[in-house]
């Protein structure tokens, strides 16, 4: 059964003390204290009989809105469907719908975060933008998805890496944010790309070994020689085309580009601490946002990065990070340092 | 006066070059598109280039470029121009442009160079 559940239940709930509704109780609590200023605090309600025992959990659901920009540039465009409103005949509404939702369940399973801003706020979305527009983007309110030009991109909402990306930069503004250029621009890119990858695995219950690790797979045309938009498992080598070049991102700190272009190359330097993910997440094994996810998450949100933070100081902090959760000698701090080594980013032997 | 004997080499300079690179995006693939109008059908170039405010570009140091509230970066995966113009007359200009400086006659400009490149 699934419903949302109205506020005098939910207080009723959190006031249970019974042991057996002792999860249930703290669900109700943690989603009364939604802040419900803007919004109606949706949450999905599972109700199990467990031996003579009804058992109630709940999670909070997502508050999506789809709007078409109906091929200009202006935002937000004509709202086309909202929470909980059936599909529609547009496969790029629908994907888009369907793909934010696969991220906010995403966000609560493995890291129990109620959506972007972490307080279960609104997911918003436009479809359609621009004219033959290549790109999709975040605006620092909503994901914004062009169609493609039908040469070089089919679209942008076929893929749920790349919706996922594009809520990932959601998240690292709304936990303090990282500086869009230069090193600091290319973690933001990076961490983006960690929750594109991770959500798609999530979704298809896949383990680091068993994952693509690729990051817009599928949005290409067919005349276009390359599989995806980046490769977290072998950055560089996501496309070579005639027309569009070879895939310029570096997996080693040897190799970094230095540019003007692109913000200070943020889409190109970024395979450097991808590739660092990679390598703790398969190195750890099993589901990746169990431990490197998790990792990375928490050292996204505890507030010990600054704007300008750059490859060094985030390396650093994710040892930090596994070390607190996991213990100074842990398999799981090993692994990160490892990883990072492995790109040539060193962290000194303080983990400073 | 050209003396070379090679006949390309003989024709004459064009009278406007117009250089777009655009990079960035999700994707982060550099673009690049470039017009050259002989001085028989220029004007229409100049007029295009005339109209944008060469002087205010320098939009990488803009925090428009990725808007700030306090020290929150806000937004990404938005396009970076550059774009380049020679005319028979003056230096060559040059402009840095966010995708949201590059409307109004920015846009203008950049379009009819895509339009009118090779590819």
């Amino acid at each position: 059964m699934h419903a949302i559940v109205p506020p005098y239940l939910l207080a009723r709930l959190a006031e249970a003390d019974a042991p057996h509704l002792a999860d249930a109780a703290e669900a109700a609590r943690a989603t009364l204290a939604l802040p419900r200023v803007y919004h109606p605090t949706l949450t999905d309600l599972d109700v199990s009989v467990e031996g003579d025992a009804l058992v109630f959990e709940g999670s909070p659901s997502p508050d999506r809105v789809i709007s078409d920009a109906q091929h200009r540039e202006n935002l937000p465009g004509v709202r086309v469907r909202a929470e909980g409103e059936p599909a529609v005949a547009d496969i790029a509404v629908d994907e888009a719908y369907d793909g934010l939702g696969e991220t906010f369940d995403f966000l609560w399973d493995a890291f129990r975060r109620a959506s972007i801003d972490g307080t279960g706020g609104r997911l918003e979305a436009t479809v359609h933008y621009g004219e033959k527009y290549d790109n999709a983007f975040w605006n620092g309110e909503r994901m914004v998805f062009g169609d493609g030009d039908g040469e070089v991109f089919a679209g942008f909402t076929g893929s749920l890496s790349v919706i996922a990306h594009e809520l990932g930069h959601g998240v690292v503004e709304h936990s303090g944010g990282l500086a869009y250029r230069g090193q600091s621009g290319a973690l933001n890119e990076s961490i983006a790309d960690v929750f594109g990858a991770l959500t798609e695995q999530h979704s298809h219950r896949q383990r680091a070994d068993e994952a693509s690790w690729l990051i817009g797979a599928g949005i290409f045309t067919a005349a276009v020689q390359g599989e995806a938009l980046r490769s977290m498992k072998a950055p560089g080598t996501a496309y070579d085309d005639d027309v569009l070049g070879r895939d310029p991102q570096p997996a080693h700190m040897r190799d970094f580009v230095k540019t003007t272009d692109d913000n200070g190359g943020v889409h190109i330097n970024s395979g450097i601490p991808n590739k660092a993910f990679h390598l703790a997440a398969t190195a750890l094994g099993g589901y990746a946002w169990e431990r490197a996810g998790r990792i990375w998450y928490l050292t996204l949100t505890g507030g010990t990065l600054t704007p300008t933070t750059d490859f060094a100081a985030f390396a650093a902090a994710t040892l930090r990070t596994a070390r607190a959760e996991y213990g100074e000698t842990s398999e799981e701090a090993a692994a990160v340092r490892t990883a990072w080594s492995g790109v040539g980013v060193t962290i000194g032997a303080s983990g400073s | 006066m050209h003396q070379d004997p090679d006949p390309e080499a003989a024709s004459p300079a064009p009278a406007v070059a117009v250089v777009v690179v655009r990079s960035g995006g999700i994707a982060g693939l550099t673009r690049r598109w470039d017009v050259e109008a002989e001085a028989s059908d220029a004007d229409e170039w100049i007029d295009l280039i005339d109209a944008c405010p060469w002087d205010d570009e320098d939009a990488d140091d803009d925090e428009d470029a990725y808007a700030r509230e306090g020290d929150v970066p806000r937004g990404a995966d938005r396009f970076a121009y550059r774009v380049s113009a020679r005319m028979p007359e003056g230096p060559e200009r040059h402009a840095a442009l966010s995708e949201s400086q590059a409307s109004g006659p920015w846009r203008a400009l950049i379009d009819a160079v895509r339009a009118a490149s090779p590819r």
